[in-house]
């Protein structure tokens, strides 16, 4: 195991940031913390760094109690948001600091220094860049830089803080993709920060979801995505219909319910693909009639806006070209939709959940 | 129009207001001959004044360099009870007048003040002295190196030093090879003034130096008391020097100004990926 946290937590002053969060990632694992702003994430990825102090709760880097252990002495990578690197420093310079600044019998000479830099700035592809300066490279040139000035004293962990938000789209997915192989190449233990679901769900092995201050599920990508444990989860992966209203009976065959049966009021959850739409009623009469509002045919997908009848958000129903095609679809027509799989919740727990996140469909 | 008005006005009160005294004090200087100026320079007390003058910036303004960095590195870094407090105490210089502040000092280690006699038991002399003189020099200029650095180092965050940190590097070799290169010009320009201002300080010095020719009279103290003498060409000549030094200030400053310039690079994305 190389990180284990146990029950940390940290406030400041009124503000709780993380709440008895425990959380072990394996050796060579990459592991994404995602949540929105505020939910803590950055704050524990810092108490892993030893850049803050928890109130409570205890760190362990690779089996050795590391709570109170110095920063410096953590044999930690750290890539931050706005890159952070040295501006008055060269990219060879930059990256040549851990190693320079190494105390006692560890220390590199010149030359190993030398071959070390040119050997981690060919790692990341700026090979010809070492006698430039941070500003006279892109956003993307200079996060890599960043990776490589962490990479290069060897750490045990690589901690990196939403390292490509501060980038443009495209750049952004080569990046992701990139440093997805630099993973598998180095197998250095990884921890990134997010807010942006795709990428977690894309990049890690296993995705934690930190929502104010504590963990609400961890799992693999497809465990999350397949089987969120909270309404919260749900919206926060986002693209999602809900639906409030009372439990009669089931609705579609494959309905995985955690509620009382006949209880009061629930929410439910229905992915835009698993809806399926027929012109007419269908026999098992499980379906709600509803209108075609609009029509998104740009994509691999079409993507109708429905209005379905006593209920005021639009919902969203995605189907194959083909379909949309044999259906002879167009707005303003009657369907019926059936949902393939829905989720329910309990309206009274999830709905406390759901407000700040001004939930709709 | 509005703008050659505006131009016009401007630079009318600057040659008024700032161009023609200094003139008129090297014109006057000069008045005599540049043999006279050069005898009046060359004058015992006024060689002991210009002496003292330079001693007294060469002790005060280091302790104020390290007063400041200590100070905006606390303030800028840290959290602590009482940093507002700080912050606003630094300033308590520019708000007291000077004269204010020498009779503070007075106040203090005058020998009829609160540690005089205990100083005065114990040999110590710092009214009427050369201490006394460093004390108010200072004072006056406590807030200069902090001024300039505190808001530079709030704009530049600690991101560079925490990865210094994580990268492992101790307090010493993140200063010197992190914080530091990123302030000097900052720290420099702020050095610059408190000097200047403490080569021209003469209210606190006044009232501190008890005016003893040639050992505790700094050279503006001795300009006021050439001219009371009515020794007018001496007067001018020494505080032909004193606008020297300004210039030279002005000089270095501008040239910091221009050369800092050109290292802080815009931090667009100058360069596509």
């Amino acid at each position: 195991m190389s990180i284990a946290i146990e029950k940390i937590s940290k406030s400041y002053g009124r503000f709780t940031a993380l709440d008895d969060v425990s959380l072990t990632i394996d050796n060579g694992e990459l592991v994404a913390l995602l949540g929105p702003s505020g939910s803590g994430k950055t704050t524990l990825l810092r108490v892993i760094a030893g850049l803050e102090s928890p109130d409570s709760g205890r760190i362990r880097l690779r089996d050795k109690e590391s709570t109170h252990l110095n920063a410096a002495r953590r044999g930690i990578g750290f890539v931050f948001q706005h890159y952070a690197l040295f501006r008055h420093m060269t990219i060879f310079e930059n990256v040549a600091f851990g190693l320079r600044v190494q105390r006692g019998g560890t220390r590199l000479t010149r030359r190993e220094i030398r071959n070390r830099v040119d050997e981690l700035l060919s790692l990341v592809q700026l090979d010809s860049y070492g006698r430039m300066y941070p500003d006279q490279l892109s956003g993307g040139q200079r996060q890599r830089v960043a990776l490589a000035r962490a990479l290069a004293v060897r750490p045990s962990v690589l901690l990196l803080d939403e390292p490509f938000s501060a980038l443009d789209a495209k750049v952004r997915k080569d990046l992701r993709n990139w440093l997805r192989r630099i993973h598998d190449e180095l197998n250095v233990t990884t921890v990134l920060v997010t807010h942006d679901q795709e990428e977690a769900l894309e990049v890690a092995d296993r995705v934690a979801i930190l929502n104010r201050g504590a963990l609400e599920q961890y799992g693999t990508p497809q465990e999350i995505y397949d089987h969120p444990v909270s309404p919260f989860v749900y919206n926060f992966l986002g693209n999602v219909n809900l639906f409030r209203g009372r439990l009669l009976a089931d609705l579609s065959p494959s309905m995985e319910s955690i509620t009382e049966r006949n209880s009061a009021s629930v929410i439910g959850f229905v992915r835009p693909h698993e809806f399926q739409v027929s012109l007419s009623l269908p026999e098992d009469r499980r379906a709600v009639q509803a209108t075609i509002e609009r029509v998104h045919a740009a994509g691999p997908q079409v993507r109708l806006d429905v209005k379905v009848d006593g209920n005021k958000n639009l919902v969203a129903v995605d189907l194959s070209k083909a379909q949309y095609s044999d259906l002879e679809l167009a707005e303003g027509k009657e369907v019926f939709l059936s949902p393939q799989a829905i989720r329910v919740f309990d309206d009274r727990a999830a709905a406390e959940q759901l407000v700040d996140q001004g939930a709709g469909i | 129009m509005t703008r050659v008005i505006l131009v016009v006005a401007a630079l009318f009160f600057v040659a008024l207001f700032l161009v023609l005294p200094l003139v008129a004090v090297f014109a006057q200087a000069f008045a005599l001959g540049w043999r006279i100026y050069i005898d009046a320079i060359r004058e015992r007390d006024v060689l002991a004044a210009l002496r003292l003058t330079l001693l007294v910036a060469a002790i005060a303004v280091p302790l104020n360099v390290a007063f400041g960095i200590a100070a905006s590195w606390a303030i800028t870094r840290f959290d602590f009870i009482g940093k507002n407090l700080l912050v606003s105490l630094i300033d308590i210089p520019l708000a007291v007048s000077p004269v204010v502040a020498g009779l503070m000092y007075i106040e203090l280690f005058g020998l009829h003040g609160w540690l005089g006699p205990w100083l005065s038991q114990h040999n110590m002399h710092i009214v009427f002295a050369v201490p006394g003189l460093v004390l108010a020099t200072i004072f006056v200029t406590f807030p200069f190196v902090a001024r300039e650095l505190i808001p530079f180092m709030q704009a530049q965050g600690s991101d560079e030093e925490e990865a210094a940190v994580v990268l492992g590097a101790g307090g010493w070799s993140i200063f010197w090879r992190v914080t530091l290169p990123n302030i000097k010009w900052a720290l420099l320009y702020g050095t610059i003034l408190a000097a200047s201002r403490s080569i021209g300080e003469f209210g606190a010095v006044s009232v501190l130096s008890g005016h003893i020719r040639g050992r505790t009279v700094t050279l503006p103290l001795e300009v006021e008391m050439l001219y009371n003498e009515y020794n007018f060409t001496a007067a001018f000549a020494a505080a032909s020097l004193l606008s020297l030094a300004a210039v030279i200030t002005l000089i270095v400053k501008k040239a910091i100004e221009i050369i800092s310039g050109v290292h802080t690079p815009p931090s667009k994305e100058d360069f596509a990926e």
